[in-house]
C-alpha cells in the first residue's frame, strides 16, 4: 500500500540481487512505503521456512503536502498560463455569436429574467451561464469600456488557470512526475489552439474544470467515501454545464475503480452513483415540474430540445471529404495546433494498453469515436473536451518513455496480451545490441543523474517539436485586434442613435448585451436576429414584419444566414449602411431600415 | 408556505444526511474499515474476566449459553448466573451448572421483589473476582475466541471500556427481522466507531466489557432506567473513560429479533423511553467536547427525530405535487429524498457485504424486501416513538404495565407463548440490551 501518489514497483530481482521481506518480530512493524527516486524494491518468493505477512496500515495515509520546489513549478507555470491566456484577450479571437449567446443567458439569470434572454428552450443545462452570472461582474466593472463578451473573458481565464492546477495534480495522482505533470498542463493550456479555444466563454471550458475535479477527486489517495461522494457531484456539475461530456462518463468510473481498495469499493461506488444521478436528475425534474419534459404543440421541451440535437440537426459529415464540415473543423483545430491534435490522439491509442494511464486514455478515445460516427453533429468547440485527456496521455507517455530511458528497467507499458505475444528467445538474442553495449547503458542509467538527464531531454524535445507549430498561433494570439469592428460599432450606436429605449435594433448575440447596456429594451428593442423569425414572443412585437425594425447590424454570422430568416433578409434589403467597419468578410454594418 | 415547506425539508434533509453519515462512517476510507476490526491477538491472556449472565425464564436456553461459554480458549474467567429467587426452574438449571464446573460457575440469587435486568446485574457486581466485568443475555451464541480478542484490546489499548459486535442473524425470518439484522449491521459495523471517535457511546446490552473498579466506582447500573446500558455508557463517558468499539465479523455475538412485530414495538418503546430517561436524567451534559454533547443529544432524541421525518417526507412530497409551488421551492422539497435513496443503497450493498461476511445466501427478493419494506419499517418505528412520548408523560416507567395493557389490548400480534421468549431476546439499536423486567 503506498500512502503518496508514486507507485511501487516490483520486478523479478537480477542474479546478483537478494531482498526479502521477512515477517517482523512480534514488537517490529513492518513499513511498505513508496520507493524514492533512486530506490529500487525487490520482492522474492519466500523459502520453505519463511513466511511473509502484509497487512493492511491501520493509520490513514496522510494528506500529501507537496515539496517547496514542486509547488514552485506550479506556481511558476500557473503564471505563465495566465499570461500567455491573458495577453491580447480582449482582441482575440473575434467575439461570436455563441459567446454573446452565453454571455446573454448569464445576463438573464444575473438580473432575474429566468434562465436566458428569450424562451429557455433546454438547448444546454444552465449551470455554465449561471456560474458566468456568478463572476462576470468583476471584469465588468474592472474593464466600463470593453465589449461585453471581450471583458466576460476573464472569467474564463480563471476557468482555464484553475483547469491547469487541476490537470497538474490529476496528472501526479497518475503517478506523473513533477516535470512530465508541468509538460501535461503545457500541452493543455499553452497549445495555441488551447488559447483560441480557452479564452472564449464556451460552456465546454466549465464542463473540462468540473470533470478534471471530478477525476481529482477519483483518484484521491486517501481513498476517502467522501472524495468519491464529491467525484459525483463535481461531475454532475460537468454535466449540468455542458451535457455532451457525459460521454466521459464511464472513464469516471474506471478511474474510480482504480482509485478505490477492494476493500471499500462497493461503497465508494455507490456514494458515487448518490450524488452525480439525483443531481444530473434535476435538471429534467426542473423541466418536469414546469411541464416541459415531454415534446407538445405549444411549449418548449427538454426531450423536444434533446432529439433536435441528437437526431434532426444536420450532420457534420466526414473528417475525410473536404466539402464537409467535419473536414473544415479538422483543419481549423490543426491550423491551430497539429502536436495536440494528432499527436494526442494517438497518444491516447498507445496509452490505452498503460494501466495507469488507462482512465483519460479511455476518455479520449470515447471522445475521438463519438466524432467519427457517422452523421454526427460536431460543433467547433467539441475538441476542449479531449484537450485534458489528449495533453495527460501524451505527457503520461513521454515520462514513462523518459523513465524507460533513464534505466528504471520498468516495463513502459504493462503489456496486453496481444504484445506479449514476443518472438522466439533466440532470434530475441541476435536483435538486441552486444552485450557491452548494454553493460556500458545500464552503467549510465544506474547513474541517478541519467534519469533526469533522460527527463529533460524528454521536455526539451517535445518543445522543440512543438515550438515551430506554435510560434506563428502564440505570435497571433498575442497580437492581432480582432474585435475592433464589434467595439467601433457598438461605440458608433452609442453617440449616433438617440432614444435607444424606443429604438428596435436587429443584431447578433455578440453585441447583444453592450446595447442592453447602452439602453436598448432588452429582447424586443435589441433584437437578437433568429428571434425575429424564430421566437413567436418576438415576432408578436413586429405586426408589420420588417417595416417595424428600425436598425439592422449586419455581420458575417447574419449575412451567412442569408436566404433563411425572411424578416431579417427583408430588413437587410431595404436598408443603407450608415456606418461600415472592417472590410471583407469580417466588416460589420450598422445600416439604417427605410421604408419603402 | 414556501418558507414553511423550505425550512422542513432542509430539516428533513439534515436528519437524513446524519443517518447516511454515519451509515457509511466505517467504508470512509479502507484504513477505516481496517481500524473497526479487533487487533489479532497474540496468546498471551493478561486480565480476568467475570462474566454476569442474568436469566429470568431461561430454563431452555440457559444450559446450552453456560456449555457454549465454556469453551472459551481464555484462561481466566468465572460466569455468573443471576437467578431470581421467585424462579425455581431457571435456579435448578443454574445450580446443576454450577455443581458440574465449580471451578467456573457460581449462581447469585436476585431478591430485589420487583425484577429487571440492571438490578440483576447490580446484585451480582459485589460478588464480581474478575478485572473486568462482561455482560450476556441468556441466549446469546458467543464466540470461544472473544474473551482472547478482548483481552487483547483492553491491553493494547488501555480503554476502560470494550464494547464487541453483536448481530441479528436470523434475517430471513420476516421482513422486519431483514431490515433488523441490517440495522444491527449498520450499528456495529459503522455507527458505533463514530461514537467512539467523538467521544460519545451509548453502550448495548451485552457483549460489553467494563474494568470492574471504573464499573464500581460509577455506583453499577441504574436500578430504574428502561435503558440501563444506554445510561452507563452516557455516565462513563461522562467521566472521560475510553470506550473502544471492535468489531469481527468472525466472533461476534449472534442473537435473534423479536418473534413479533408487536414484540419489536414494545422493545423500540421501551429503549425509546429510556433514552427519554437518560436524557432527562442530564448526565450527557458533563461530556467533555462539544461534539460529544451534541452527538449525545442526537443521538437519545435521535427516534424522535426519526418519527418526525418519517411522517414530514412523504408529507413533503405530496405538498410538492398537489400545490402549485414555484419550481425552485418544488425542486426543494425532492432534496431530502437524495440522501434517504443514498441511505437506502447502500442499504442494499450492506446487505450484500452481510452475506458475505456471514456465509448467508441473500436472493434477490431479500433485496427487495428490503427496500420495500424501508417506508413500512420507518412508520413502525416512528409509531414506536409517539408510543414512547406518551407513556412517558403518563409516567409509565415500567415493562410489567405495558405488557398488561398490550394483553388487554388484545395484541394478537404477540402470542401469550412468545411473550416471555420475545422480551428475553429483546436486543438493541441504536443498542443492544437485554432488559427482562417482570413483575415478582
Amino acid at each position: 500500500m503506498t500512502a503518496t501518489d508514486e507507485t511501487v514497483v516490483l520486478r523479478t530481482p537480477a542474479a546478483d540481487e537478494t531482498a526479502v521481506l521477512t515477517a517482523p518480530a512480534a514488537a517490529d512493524t513492518a513499513v511498505l512505503r513508496a520507493p524514492g527516486p533512486d530506490e529500487t524494491v525487490v520482492l522474492r518468493t519466500p523459502g520453505p521456512d519463511e513466511t511473509v505477512v502484509l497487512r493492511v496500515a491501520q493509520t490513514p495515509a496522510p494528506a500529501v503536502r507537496r515539496p517547496v520546489g514542486e509547488r514552485l513549478l506550479l506556481a511558476g507555470l500557473l503564471a505563465v498560463v495566465a499570461l500567455v491566456q491573458g495577453w491580447n484577450i480582449l482582441d482575440y479571437p473575434q467575439v461570436s455569436d455563441d459567446e454573446g449567446t452565453y454571455l446573454a443567458q448569464g445576463w438573464a439569470v444575473a438580473t432575474g429574467n429566468g434562465l436566458a434572454h428569450y424562451t429557455y428552450w433546454y438547448d444546454h443545462p444552465p449551470f455554465a451561464w449561471m456560474q458566468l452570472a456568478a463572476l462576470r461582474w468583476i471584469p465588468a466593472a474592472l474593464l466600463p469600456g470593453e465589449l461585453a463578451v471581450a471583458s466576460a473573458r476573464f472569467v474564463m481565464l480563471l476557468v482555464a488557470v484553475l483547469s491547469a492546477a487541476l490537470l497538474f495534480v490529476l496528472a501526479r495522482r497518475h503517478g506523473l512526475r513533477p516535470w512530465t505533470a508541468a509538460l501535461a498542463v503545457v500541452l493543455f493550456a499553452l497549445s495555441p489552439l488551447a488559447v483560441t479555444m480557452q479564452r472564449q466563454i464556451y460552456l465546454d471550458n466549465f464542463a473540462v474544470l468540473w470533470m478534471l475535479a471530478a477525476f481529482v477527486l477519483a483518484r484521491s489517495p486517501q481513498r476517502n467515501l467522501w472524495h468519491h461522494a464529491a467525484a459525483g457531484i463535481c461531475a454532475a456539475l460537468a454535466v449540468l454545464s455542458k451535457e455532451t461530456i457525459a460521454i466521459v462518463l464511464p472513464a469516471l468510473l474506471v478511474a474510480l475503480w482504480q482509485g478505490s481498495h477492494r476493500s471499500t469499493r462497493k461503497f465508494t461506488l455507490t456514494a458515487f452513483f448518490c450524488t452525480v444521478v439525483p443531481l444530473i436528475a434535476l435538471y429534467p425534474l426542473y423541466a418536469l415540474l414546469n411541464g416541459e419534459l415531454f415534446p407538445g404543440d405549444d411549449h418548449v421541451s427538454l426531450l423536444g430540445a434533446l432529439l433536435f440535437q441528437v437526431a434532426d440537426r444536420a450532420g457534420t459529415g466526414s473528417f475525410l471529404d473536404p466539402a464537409d464540415g467535419a473536414y473544415q473543423l479538422l483543419h481549423s483545430w490543426l491550423y491551430h495546433d497539429p502536436v495536440i491534435v494528432l499527436a494526442g490522439a494517438a497518444a491516447v491509442l498507445v496509452a490505452l494498453a498503460s494501466r495507469r494511464l488507462r482512465a483519460p486514455a479511455v476518455a479520449g478515445v470515447i471522445l475521438i469515436a463519438m466524432a467519427l460516427r457517422p452523421g454526427g453533429y460536431l460543433p467547433a468547440m467539441y475538441v476542449i473536451q479531449a484537450l485534458p485527456f489528449f495533453a495527460l496521455c501524451l505527457a503520461g507517455l513521454a515520462g514513462l518513455a523518459a523513465a524507460w530511458a533513464g534505466g528504471r528497467r520498468r516495463p513502459p507499458l504493462e503489456r496486453p496480451w496481444w504484445l506479449r505475444l514476443s518472438p522466439p528467445s533466440r532470434l530475441r538474442l541476435r536483435l538486441g545490441a552486444p552485450a557491452w553495449l548494454s553493460a556500458a547503458v545500464d552503467r549510465v542509467a544506474a547513474r541517478p543523474w541519467s534519469r533526469r538527464l533522460a527527463e529533460t531531454a524528454v521536455v526539451v524535445l517535445a518543445v522543440a517539436a512543438a515550438a515551430p507549430w506554435w510560434a506563428d498561433g502564440h505570435v497571433r494570439a498575442a497580437t492581432a485586434s480582432a474585435n475592433d469592428g464589434y467595439a467601433d460599432a457598438v461605440a458608433w450606436i452609442e453617440r449616433e442613435i438617440p432614444d435607444r429605449a424606443n429604438t428596435r435594433i436587429l443584431v447578433d448575440d455578440a453585441i447583444w448585451v453592450d446595447l442592453v447596456e447602452a439602453g436598448f429594451t432588452p429582447g424586443t428593442g435589441v433584437i437578437w436576429f433568429y428571434k425575429a423569425d424564430l421566437d413567436p414572443a418576438v415576432t408578436s412585437t413586429l405586426p408589420n414584419g420588417w417595416r417595424d425594425v428600425d436598425w439592422v447590424v449586419t455581420s458575417p454570422i447574419v449575412r451567412q444566414e442569408e436566404g433563411t430568416l425572411p424578416t431579417v433578409d427583408a430588413a437587410v434589403a431595404n436598408s443603407v449602411p450608415r456606418a461600415v467597419f472592417g472590410a471583407g468578410d469580417d466588416r460589420i454594418e450598422v445600416r439604417r431600415v427605410t421604408a419603402p | 408556505m414556501s418558507v414553511v415547506i423550505v425550512v422542513l425539508s432542509v430539516l428533513v434533509g439534515g436528519i437524513a444526511t446524519v443517518t447516511l453519515w454515519w451509515t457509511v462512517h466505517a467504508w470512509r476510507t479502507p484504513e477505516t474499515l481496517a481500524g473497526t476490526r479487533f487487533a489479532e491477538p497474540d496468546r498471551h491472556h493478561e486480565l480476568s474476566f467475570s462474566l454476569l449472565l442474568p436469566a429470568r425464564h431461561e430454563e431452555g436456553v440457559l444450559a446450552h449459553t453456560v456449555t457454549r461459554m465454556l469453551e472459551s480458549t481464555h484462561t481466566e474467567y468465572e460466569i455468573v448466573v443471576i437467578v431470581g429467587h421467585d424462579d425455581p426452574g431457571t435456579s435448578a438449571v443454574a445450580e446443576r451448572l454450577a455443581r458440574q464446573r465449580p471451578d467456573r460457575v457460581r449462581v447469585v440469587v436476585d431478591h430485589h421483589p420487583v425484577k429487571n435486568k440492571p438490578r440483576a446485574l447490580n446484585t451480582a457486581l459485589p460478588t464480581c473476582r474478575g478485572q473486568i466485568v462482561g455482560v450476556f443475555d441468556a441466549e446469546d451464541v458467543v464466540h470461544p475466541e472473544l474473551l482472547h480478542h478482548v483481552d487483547h484490546a483492553f491491553s493494547t489499548t488501555g480503554a476502560d471500556v470494550v464494547q464487541g459486535g453483536v448481530q441479528l442473524i436470523n434475517y430471513h425470518s420476516s421482513w422486519y427481522s431483514l431490515r433488523n439484522c441490517l440495522e444491527y449491521f449498520f450499528y456495529f459495523r459503522s455507527r458505533l466507531h463514530l461514537h467512539a471517535e467523538k467521544g460519545f457511546i451509548p453502550l448495548g446490552g451485552n457483549t460489553v466489557f467494563v474494568r470492574t473498579d471504573v464499573l464500581r466506582a460509577a455506583g453499577g447500573w441504574d436500578g430504574d432506567c428502561l435503558a440501563e446500558d444506554c445510561d452507563l455508557g452516557v455516565r462513563l463517558s461522562s467521566r472521560g473513560k475510553k470506550v473502544v468499539v471492535a468489531y469481527d465479523s468472525m466472533i461476534v455475538t449472534r442473537e435473534e429479533t423479536p418473534d413479533s412485530l408487536g414484540a419489536l414495538v414494545k422493545q423500540r418503546t421501551r429503549w425509546n423511553q429510556g433514552f427519554l430517561q437518560v436524557l432527562a436524567k442530564g448526565d450527557w451534559k458533563q461530556l467533555p467536547t462539544v461534539w460529544g454533547r451534541a452527538l449525545a443529544l442526537y443521538t437519545l432524541s435521535g427516534p424522535f427525530l426519526q418519527a418526525f421525518s418519517g411522517v414530514v417526507t412523504p408529507l413533503g412530497l405530496v405538498l410538492a405535487l398537489t400545490f402549485d409551488l414555484p419550481a425552485a421551492v418544488a425542486l426543494v422539497t425532492f432534496l431530502p429524498f437524495i440522501p434517504t435513496l443514498a441511505t437506502l443503497l447502500f442499504e442494499l450493498v450492506g446487505l450484500h457485504d452481510f452475506g458475505v461476511q456471514y456465509g448467508l445466501r441473500i436472493k434477490l427478493r431479500h433485496y427487495v424486501l428490503l427496500a420495500v419494506g424501508a417506508p413500512v419499517y420507518t412508520l413502525v418505528l416512528s409509531y414506536a416513538a409517539v408510543r414512547a412520548v406518551v407513556r412517558h408523560l403518563r409516567g409509565r416507567n415500567d415493562w410489567e404495565l405495558t405488557r398488561h395493557i398490550g394483553a388487554h389490548l388484545g395484541d394478537a400480534a404477540v402470542p401469550a407463548a412468545a411473550v416471555v421468549p420475545a422480551v428475553g431476546r429483546a436486543a438493541v439499536v441504536p443498542a443492544p440490551r437485554d432488559s427482562t423486567e417482570v413483575a415478582a
